[in-house]
């Protein structure tokens, strides 16, 4: 009966730890590799993260109620129309649960730059974004090089820099 | 004691749902969409909070006491 008892306890005592440490592990899940996400077009078109392999990606995480991603929205869209024919890719991906507040942002902010969607947010969960807006520069090889929480005019310089030292690279 | 020997995996399933329950209200920056609607300030419309103020001082000859700014002894 004892036996039992001690059983049971380490049963118990197994399954609280893991209760505790599985939100730490997929917490932690967040690495400097790309995630292997999907995203959608507006028509609902999967889109795989890894179809850009190979390429220097711009990952810029918005969403409408966002205050700071009505002045990023537009200076992302200038860095893309500026380095696209160099190469580098811009992804922005929005993040509204309604998909309605996206098109009347989107409708008021004419852009060039391909926009995705990610209503679940699962995307940013494997990215690990801390706040909004989010934005990744990856590298050739998929390995998240820079990152960017939140936006001010100020951190232009240093994307363009950022930008140009991972187009250079081979 | 009888219930600690008894139910050890019931109790311990209580103490610490109660001490994971609190996670279960995690909020993600993408899903504060809701949280910054307009709706949800305390004073939505800054025209009709400055209209207010003004009414309010003119009414009860003081002013201030709002936020930080000033202290509501009139001076401004």
């Amino acid at each position: 009966m004892s036996g039992m008892g001690i059983n049971r306890l380490a049963l118990s005592l197994l399954a609280a730890v893991l209760v505790v440490l599985v939100p730490v592990w997929t917490a932690a899940a967040a690495s400097t590799h790309t995630p292997d996400v999907v995203l959608q077009q507006a028509d609902g078109t999967p889109v795989p993260l890894a179809a850009y392999q190979g390429k220097v990606l711009l990952v810029d995480f918005w969403a409408s109620w966002c205050v700071p991603c009505k002045t990023s929205f537009p200076a992302l869209d200038a860095i893309f129309r500026e380095y696209q024919r160099r190469g580098l890719e811009v992804l922005a991906v929005n993040l509204d649960e309604e998909r309605r507040q996206a098109d009347v942002f989107l409708s008021a902010h004419p852009h060039q730059m391909p926009v995705l969607f990610d209503p679940k947010g699962a995307a940013p969960l494997a990215f690990g974004v801390k706040g909004m807006p989010t934005s990744f520069l990856i590298d050739k090889t998929g390995t998240i090089r820079f990152t960017h929480m939140g936006y001010s005019g100020n951190v232009d310089v240093r994307y363009r820099q950022e930008i140009v030292q991972l187009l250079s690279e081979k | 004691m009888i219930l600690t020997r008894t139910r050890p995996f019931a109790l311990l399933l209580l103490v610490v749902g109660a001490l994971t329950a609190g996670g279960c209200a995690t909020v993600q920056p993408w899903q504060r969409g809701r949280l910054a609607d307009r709706r949800m300030m305390f004073d939505p419309d800054d025209a009709e909070v400055a209209y207010m103020t003004h009414w309010q001082e003119a009414r009860e000859a003081s002013s201030g006491g709002y936020g930080v700014q000033s202290g509501g002894c009139g001076c401004k």
